[in-house]
């Protein structure tokens, strides 16, 4: 099953890469761009909410993170734009060092809440402070060029995408993280320091964030708090998320795609009633966790399960079938 | 800045910052305003904490249970024309009754075979609050209103040693509800059997289980009782300084940064880690610079996470 979803996600990513060719409308393209940029967030966090069990309530901080950093560094440092982008990812990275040591030795709880107020203080922090541009936020040159961002953000999604995909499901760094999230002790009398690979998934998880965050900034060429850092990125990510399916990769992945497709015809043609995609994503939420803990993904599972050919995953999810079935 | 403003008390403090004589003379007003206020957060956290301790769910949604209950006051206040302080009792009941059909919903969502049920609680609650907070500002729109009490105008004035200080009656009022409340949960959970009941379910839900404790409906009204004292404090909060939609974020960062100071689950350090949040924030309001004050918090919050990671009096889980 693995094999088959490795060949689904490089079809995908083959069908992003021919979009261009086949349409030059720029809209189009704008749309799909920014559905490629969700695909990285989505399964950026997948990686600490998914596969470790920590919930990160403030993505939309290392997005907002590294999309300043990168503006910052380019105006007024006028550093070049792929080594401010480096920075961005960077620095997205370090913060999750600082805020993931002391929380990611507790229970996952204070994690979720240090997150959360993260990103606020994140926010905060933007908003007072002279050289980000406070509530006006900074403008960055202009380079209006749709088929370089298009392929850059191609690019940088396959690459997080084959990145987690090697680390997550061809290597024993994925087993570690999921042995910490079925049981903690379990893992530490195994020999593993649970606090430092997670520490380890959480920069895993943040530096696409930042990195994707600096092309954003350069990209549409104008940030300001409530744009990058604002709480919507955060919620759209672990929607995308849990209503894709945790802790896979291809999961987020259809979430995003689902859920960014449906986002942009709400806002096309309710643009007045924005404030109900508030509450259409907050139900999504709470009815997924309720009705779809294993999301979509688990749902296309759980039907393959019936094929005899396929015994690996069966014990686990054939007690899913009994418990979830009404 | 001249002399004489030293002796004006109505005087935004924080236009005086040079002069030395005049920040001492703040003082008493600063701390006074800080424990007053940190009463309140005393009651945004309460329920929270209590919510977390006997069921560990942690409440995303506390912050926007604070803004409909201010909400329900406000529109409560303009049909009935009553004191909004006289309308606590409804607003009470109204949101202890919306908990108690909620929290099943909760229940069902944690107790699923996902590994870790705190999370998917966390999951879901997070949901709950963005659900809330949609609905709230397509219903109520984004402009701020204010719940006129009978005691917003009044004011008592202290004079001692030269040094002034100003009680504003509201306040006051806030500082005595928030005391009242706690006392009243305590003697609820020291000295009435649903009181034990709660607690043996705190400690060992298998347990109480066998001893007859009936968990679901004894959760039911934990949570309601949490979402009515969280939207009775959203009143008492809306008559002292505004409501709008969008504050329900304040808050829940408010019953976070509480909860965590006090030790999550640890409902005695509750008042002691209000008490100091509502401090530091008014000393900050008056000596630093109010945009920090967040940040302050924050860094606060980090250095007790660092330090002492279960709280100021390691006794959280």
């Amino acid at each position: 099953m693995q094999r088959s979803r490795a060949l689904w996600a490089g079809i995908a990513a083959g069908v992003f890469a021919v979009i261009p060719l086949l349409t030059r409308d720029t809209f189009a393209l704008r749309v799909v761009t920014e559905a490629m940029m969700w695909i990285g967030l989505a399964v950026a966090w997948d990686v600490l909410g998914g596969y470790t069990g920590y919930l990160n309530f403030g993505h939309g901080a290392f997005f907002g993170l590294g999309a300043y950093t990168t503006a910052v560094l380019m105006m007024r440092g006028h550093w070049p734009f792929a080594l401010a982008l480096v920075a961005g990812g960077v620095t997205a990275g370090a913060a999750a060092v600082v805020a993931g040591l002391p929380t990611l030795r507790l229970k996952g709880a204070y994690f979720a809440i240090a997150t959360w107020a993260l990103s606020r203080a994140v926010q905060q922090l933007a908003l007072v402070l002279e050289f980000t541009g406070g509530p006006d936020g900074m403008r960055l040159p202009p380079f209006l060029n749709p088929m370089f961002f298009y392929y850059l953000m191609w690019a940088l999604v396959t690459a997080i995408f084959v990145v987690l995909w090697i680390l997550l499901e061809r290597s024993a760094f994925g087993l570690k993280l999921q042995a910490i999230r079925e049981d903690e002790e379990g893992a530490m009398a195994l020999g593993l320091r649970p606090t430092a690979i997670k520490v380890q998934a959480f920069v895993l998880s943040t530096v696409p964030a930042g990195i994707l965050g600096g092309v954003y900034a350069y990209w549409i060429t104008f940030i300001d708090p409530a744009s990058v850092l604002g709480d919507l990125v955060t919620d759209q990510s672990v929607v995308m998320a849990v209503f894709g399916g945790l802790g896979t990769l291809v999961g987020p992945a259809v979430g995003a795609v689902l859920i960014y497709a449906f986002k942009t015809f709400f806002w096309a043609y309710l643009s007045e009633y924005q404030v109900l995609y508030l509450i259409i994503l907050g139900t999504v939420i709470a009815l997924s966790v309720v009705f779809l803990p294993d999301g979509l993904i688990g749902l296309m599972a759980r039907r393959r399960i019936k094929e005899p050919a396929e015994p690996e995953p069966a014990d686990e999810d054939s007690q899913g079938l009994r418990e979830v079935a009404p | 800045m001249r002399r004489g403003d030293e002796t004006e008390p109505g005087l935004r403090p924080r236009q005086l910052f040079t002069e030395v004589p005049v920040l001492w003379q703040l003082l008493p007003q600063a701390v006074l305003d800080g424990l007053l206020i940190g009463g309140v957060y005393i009651t945004v956290a309460l329920g929270f904490s209590l919510a977390f301790g006997v069921m560990h769910i942690i409440d995303f949604a506390v912050g926007e249970w604070i803004m409909l209950g201010a909400f329900l006051g406000y529109y409560l206040q303009r049909w009935t024309g009553l004191d909004p302080l006289a309308l606590l009792p409804v607003v009470f009941a109204v949101f202890t009754a919306v908990g108690y059909v909620i929290q099943p919903v909760i229940h069902r969502a944690v107790s699923g075979r996902r590994g870790n049920p705190v999370l998917m609680g966390l999951v879901f609650t997070f949901g709950l609050m963005l659900a809330i907070r949609g609905a709230g500002l397509t219903v109520f729109g984004f402009f701020s209103h204010s719940i006129p009490s009978a005691l917003s105008a009044r004011s008592l004035f202290l004079e001692a040693g030269g040094l002034f200080v100003t009680v504003p009656a509201i306040r006051l009022f806030g500082f005595v509800y928030a005391i009242g409340i706690t006392a009243v949960l305590h003697w609820v959970l020291r000295r009435t059997d649903f009181g034990l009941a709660v607690r043996a379910l705190a400690q060992n839900r298998d347990a109480a289980g066998l001893m007859g404790i009936n968990a679901r409906r004894i959760g039911s009204w934990v949570y309601g009782i949490h979402v009515g004292v969280s939207a009775m404090t959203g009143v008492v909060i809306g008559s002292i300084f505004s409501i709008s939609a969008q504050m329900g974020g304040d808050y829940t960062i408010l019953a976070f940064f509480v909860v965590v100071l006090a030790g999550m689950g640890y409902l005695a350090g509750v008042p002691w880690a209000a008490f100091l949040l509502g401090l530091v924030q008014s000393l900050f309001l008056v000596y630093g610079n109010p945009s920090y004050t967040l940040l302050a918090v924050f860094a606060i919050l980090y250095l007790i996470l660092l330090v002492s990671p279960k709280g100021l009096f390691a006794k959280g889980v």
